[in-house]
């Protein structure tokens, strides 16, 4: 009895200790794959209950990672699909790096997401359409990347988007105007191989001041042809 | 040979990024003016702007820390948004906003700006999806220009002093959907906006009409009465002078006719004179002779 009390115990440590790290965990898979110069990384230590000490982590009140702050860090190498694993992650800056690699779809599981950086990196490939899921994105910065393929169309649907710079890549297609798109202009989509969108329709509407005065040459016209069309015809 | 191609290579990348760091610089600079020139151009009776609009700074990225700005990254000198709002400023429209040339949102609602809105507005804020004057004292003319800023989501002109009619060109902004002109002293029809746009955003002007709302009335002196009045004198007029030919031609008939009653033969005489020539003349000649 006493023996299965204490395993029971050991056990619910063991796995308390488990579900502690797994945010840990997923960053410390980011480090592995990153080459880091200037030691930014030199605090973030996988034996720790969490990673919320780590240098350049910020926690939430729950000990939930919610910033990582890695922008103009001097770092190269790619990004990882453990990112995804984030689920309070609101901040995820990671700009102005050598960064390589695609952008992986997992970052579409980031569902409290606001600010998405990482732009002037190296990064290849297409914007995954899973991007679309972040239903709180705010800031979607990916300019300055050779990234290719189109815009997903499923950008277009996050209302919340009020910042989106995709410029200096080598997208092609065209640029999608509807939904959030509508508030968004060339400066957000420069350097590309983007077709432009379609041009507003240029014939002015005719002012109606000029069918009036037509109309009332008519009248006239018509009303002097019909007094002297008689007469005239008497003689 | 090789060799000769690297340096190439290294050359020519070394020649494009100067050229893409000299454009940022340039853009850098633009977007500091710019907003050197609002400062320099609005009275700040409050000291909203003074407070942080501080130039002697000069790190990358100093103005994105101004009141009422949003840069479009944090570190950079790039505007995308100015957010003036209710801060008592005081002058005319800031022409220097035009080198703020990424600036897509721009708010000066609720201040004491005045006097007209620029004619060329098109060419000072070109990209902007957002233009909020409301609430000000501007006076004029609503320019025809504005329907140039083709990427306008939200365009607010209400409560100002705005005269003349609504330009219907403004109707050619597909992307538009708030749209407010509301308490100003605009006049004349209603252009045909979108069902989005309603009668409250038309509200309060003394001389709008047409939908959505009252429909413009012709009688009350308006052009259209004096266009009938009009045509109904000329129309009298070239009567007049048709009955008066007609009597004329009907006057010289009668006189034609009354003459041929006199001599019913008419001119039958003189006419066979003239026809006749040397054989008629003869005959009266000798008949003269006999007589004599």
């Amino acid at each position: 009895m006493m023996e299965r009390l204490i395993s029971v115990c050991l056990w619910l440590i063991l796995v308390s200790r488990v579900a502690g790290n797994a945010e840990g965990d997923a960053l410390y898979a980011l480090k592995t794959k990153l080459a880091d110069p200037n030691n930014v990384f030199q605090n973030w230590d996988p034996t720790h209950p969490n990673p919320c000490v780590w240098f350049n982590i910020t926690c939430n009140a729950e000990n939930s990672v919610a910033r990582v702050d890695l922008g103009d860090a001097n770092l190269s190498g790619q990004l990882v699909p453990e990112l995804g694993q984030l689920a309070n992650l609101q901040y995820l800056e990671l700009y102005s790096n050598n960064i390589s690699g695609t952008i992986p779809e997992e970052l579409g599981n980031l569902t409290s997401l606001v600010s998405l950086d990482l732009f002037s990196n190296a990064l290849t490939g297409p914007i995954p359409a899973a991007l679309g899921k972040l239903r709180k994105l705010r800031f979607l910065r990916l300019n300055n990347n050779s990234l290719t393929g189109q815009i997903p169309m499923s950008l277009t649907t996050i209302v919340s988007l009020q910042v989106l710079n995709l410029s200096n890549n080598r997208l092609e297609g065209d640029i999608p105007v509807n939904g959030s798109f509508s508030v968004f202009n060339p400066t957000s989509f420069r350097n590309n191989g983007l077709n432009n969108p379609p041009v507003a329709p240029q014939s002015p509407a005719i002012p109606s001041t000029a069918s009036t005065l037509s109309g009332s040459i008519a009248i006239v016209a018509g009303v002097a042809l019909l007094f002297s069309a008689p007469t005239i015809i008497f003689a | 040979m090789v060799l000769h191609t690297r340096v190439c290579a290294v050359s020519v990348s070394v020649l494009v990024w100067l050229l893409l760091g000299c454009s940022l610089r340039h853009a850098s600079q633009d977007d500091i003016d710019c907003l050197k020139s609002i400062k320099d151009s609005l009275e700040d009776p409050f000291g909203y702007l003074n407070s942080t609009w501080n130039f002697n700074n000069n790190t990358e990225g100093f103005i994105c820390r101004f009141t009422g700005i949003d840069c479009w990254h944090p570190d950079e000198n790039r505007v995308i948004n100015i957010k003036l709002s209710d801060m008592g400023l005081k002058g005319v429209f800031p022409r220097g906003i035009e080198k703020c040339k990424s600036m897509t949102g721009l708010d000066l609602s609720s201040n004491s700006l005045y006097g007209s809105i620029p004619s060329n507005i098109s060419d000072l804020i070109y990209f902007v999806t957002t233009l909020d004057l409301s609430s000000n004292n501007f006076s004029g003319e609503i320019p025809p220009a504005l329907a140039n800023c083709s990427f306008l989501n939200l365009l607010k002109l209400d409560n100002n002093r705005l005269t003349g009619s609504i330009p219907p060109v403004l109707t050619l902004l597909n992307r538009m959907k708030t749209f407010s002109v509301s308490n100003n002293l605009l006049s004349g029809p209603i252009p045909s906006f979108n069902d989005t746009i309603t009668a409250e955003d038309f509200a309060h002007n003394p001389g709008l009409c047409g939908k959505p709302l009252d429909l413009c009335r012709s009688t009350s002196g308006g052009p259209k009465t004096g266009i009938i009045a009009g045509a109904a004198v000329g129309g009298v007029t070239v009567a007049a002078i048709g009955v008066a030919i007609g009597m004329f031609f009907y006057y010289r008939r009668m006189v034609a006719m009354r003459k041929k009653d006199d001599d019913p033969d008419g001119n039958k005489w003189a006419k066979s004179l003239k026809g006749e020539k040397g054989i008629k003349a003869s005959y009266f000649n000798i008949a003269i002779s006999d007589l004599s």
